[in-house]
């Protein structure tokens, strides 16, 4: 948005008698004004289908969460509805974004995360029993408040709905009491919880990896019933932070974590840039994350047929000198799905390309949508029978489009 | 002293023509800030140093920004804020001050559209900071990646003065 257009909007605020804390003083808060419950004003788009075909997504703006469906393949969409009743200080970073489930009953589970002004995040949770129609007020998800962010949420085959997210807990009990007094440990915690009421509640929240990387999303898909496999930028030996893999060996107990790859990425920093995780029906784990180690640089993925035990050499993915990042993988029937993002400098594009071989072979990647302006991140969603690409654009508005099997 | 202060009075002005910020508030960091910012600078050393609020190991290194600053008051320093997490302006220039930099060029970027703003200074950077970039008077960069130690900073800006002499 251009300053005078910010200014205009900001004389408008003082004029409709706006309290001076609700306008913002730079011209990317302005920007950032677009409050609309409409998929428009959207920086992030989630989507899920349902079983009965049916699109949904959860949106945020800058402070409101708001859902959606859509019975046409993303054409065109139900007016949207509230999951936040008032606006809420949402958490806005780049690997930020609403989660929704929807159960075969048509059921909604929704969590996103907000922060404090010194950026200590919550998770919230709100649930929908009447098909998307209203929600319940909010609730954090677990009574900790010392810190969660980068949530997911995910659908068992029995309905129940697996809570992972990043945690900080330990990291505030270890300043209290830890060897190092006073002085905060590294990293945060990976975090879960089940809820068995289509949300309603959580169990206990409890930690199944310490010391992980605290500001990256995670990745979650379920290896078979009740065995959730989590991807996560861990913290190893020597602040390296490369990627970890848990397969829980069933609903209360997390696995080994194994590493995916040797990056050997020590860096004390914030990266915002998580993996992605599919799994196939045969059991086959795809797993993409971006990196900046030693050992490589870019964009990567690998391949698991022993359950994530070992990996396959890391394949670069893209062109290097258009920084490929934020990948979403997805595993439909036999074909395996890569989508990934690049940026040349004036125009995104984001890049697909596919596998009928379990990973061994792909296709020629194939840039399938450009934007010139900002955009969100690809999201690469299935309905059972066709994988699409979910992409939210400021200029081109949000896009679902279909993958054809040589994409 | 009197000399000092023309100086600064000669630069400030110089700055102000060039439409560039020097000591004090934010200035907004939009499309083609970077670019003006290496042509204000050429032909000298520069040090820009990438932080944000919501990054921890940033908010460690700060003071430790403050205190080269501190020792080198003349140093070509400029601190950008990138925080991937946008930061409110008043939050980050209460910090700047806090950590003794209110007196750096400071820079906060000011474009939804990030990964152009990133593209401009270096196209392989996705967004990880602290990041900080040493750029010698002939354009040689030299990246540091994660918090940068101060001894390598002040040990580079004296082999670059003395390069300089």
């Amino acid at each position: 948005m251009s300053h005078a257009l910010a200014l205009i909007f900001g004389t408008l605020a003082l004029v409709a008698g706006v309290p001076a804390q609700a306008q913002m003083t730079h011209e990317h808060k302005a920007a950032e004004t677009c409050t609309d419950l409409a998929l428009a004003c959207a920086a992030s788009v989630t989507p899920t289908f349902a079983a009965d075909g049916t699109l949904w997504i959860v949106a945020r703006t800058s402070d409101r969460v708001f859902v959606a469906k859509s019975a046409d393949r993303g054409k065109s969409f139900s007016e949207p509805v509230a999951v936040t009743p008032e606006p809420m200080p949402l958490d806005t970073g780049p690997d930020s974004r609403p989660k929704i489930v929807v159960d075969r009953k048509g059921r909604v589970v929704v969590a996103f995360a907000v922060r404090d002004k010194k950026f200590k995040g919550r998770v919230f949770v709100s649930r929908s029993s009447d098909k998307g129609k209203s929600f319940s007020p909010p609730d954090p998800i677990t009574a900790s408040d010392e810190s969660q962010r980068f949530e997911t949420l995910t659908l068992d085959a029995d309905g129940r709905v697996f809570a992972a997210w990043i945690d900080k807990r330990n990291r505030a009990a270890a300043r209290e009491t830890g060897p190092e007094k006073g002085e905060a440990p590294k990293g945060a915690a990976l975090a879960f919880a089940w809820s068995g009421d289509h949300g309603a509640t959580f169990s206990e929240a409890r930690i199944a990896q310490d010391q992980t990387c605290e500001c990256c999303r995670i990745a979650v898909a379920f290896a078979g019933p009740g065995r959730p496999v989590v991807v996560f930028r861990n913290i190893f030996e020597g602040s390296v932070r490369d990627h970890a893999i848990v397969t829980f060996a069933d609903r209360e107990t997390p696995g080994p974590v194994h590493r995916v790859s040797t990056d050997d990425w020590a860096i004390e920093s914030c990266p915002h840039h998580g993996p992605s995780l599919a799994v196939a029906k045969n059991g086959t784990y795809h797993v993409a994350w971006f990196t900046k180690g030693r050992a490589r640089q870019g964009l990567f993925y690998a391949r698991s047929s022993d359950a994530g035990a070992t990996f396959s050499d890391p394949l670069p993915i893209g062109r290097p000198e258009t920084a490929p990042g934020r990948p979403s993988l997805l595993s439909v029937g036999g074909t395996a799905y890569l989508a990934w993002k690049e940026f040349d400098g004036a125009v995104t594009s984001i890049t697909v390309m596919t596998s009928h071989d379990d990973g061994a072979h792909w296709s020629t990647p194939r840039a399938i949508a450009t934007t010139s302006e900002d955009s969100d991140h690809p999201i690469l969603v299935g309905d059972g029978r066709r994988a699409y690409l979910s992409w939210q654009a400021r200029e081109d508005g949000y896009r679902l489009l279909p993958l054809g099997d040589a994409s | 002293m009197r000399r000092f202060r023309l100086a600064a009075v000669l630069l400030a002005a110089l700055c102000f023509s060039a439409g560039l910020a020097m000591a004090g508030p934010l200035e907004p960091f939009g499309r083609g800030t970077w670019k003006s910012i290496l042509k204000a600078h050429a032909g000298r050393p520069l040090v820009v140093h990438f932080w944000g609020l919501s990054c921890a190991p940033c908010r460690k290194e700060m003071p430790r920004w403050g205190e080269i600053l501190a020792r080198k008051p003349n140093a070509p320093i400029v601190m950008i804020n990138a925080d991937l997490v946008p930061n409110l302006v008043e939050d980050a220039e209460k910090f700047l001050e806090q950590s003794g930099l209110a007196g750096a060029e400071n820079w906060i970027f000011e474009d939804r559209f990030v990964e152009r703003l990133r593209y401009e200074v270096d196209p392989q950077w996705q967004g990880e900071i602290p990041l900080t970039l040493l750029i010698a008077a002939d354009g040689r960069r030299t990246t540091i990646e994660g918090a940068a130690p101060a001894s390598a900073v002040l040990d580079w800006l004296d082999v670059q003065a003395a390069a300089e002499k």
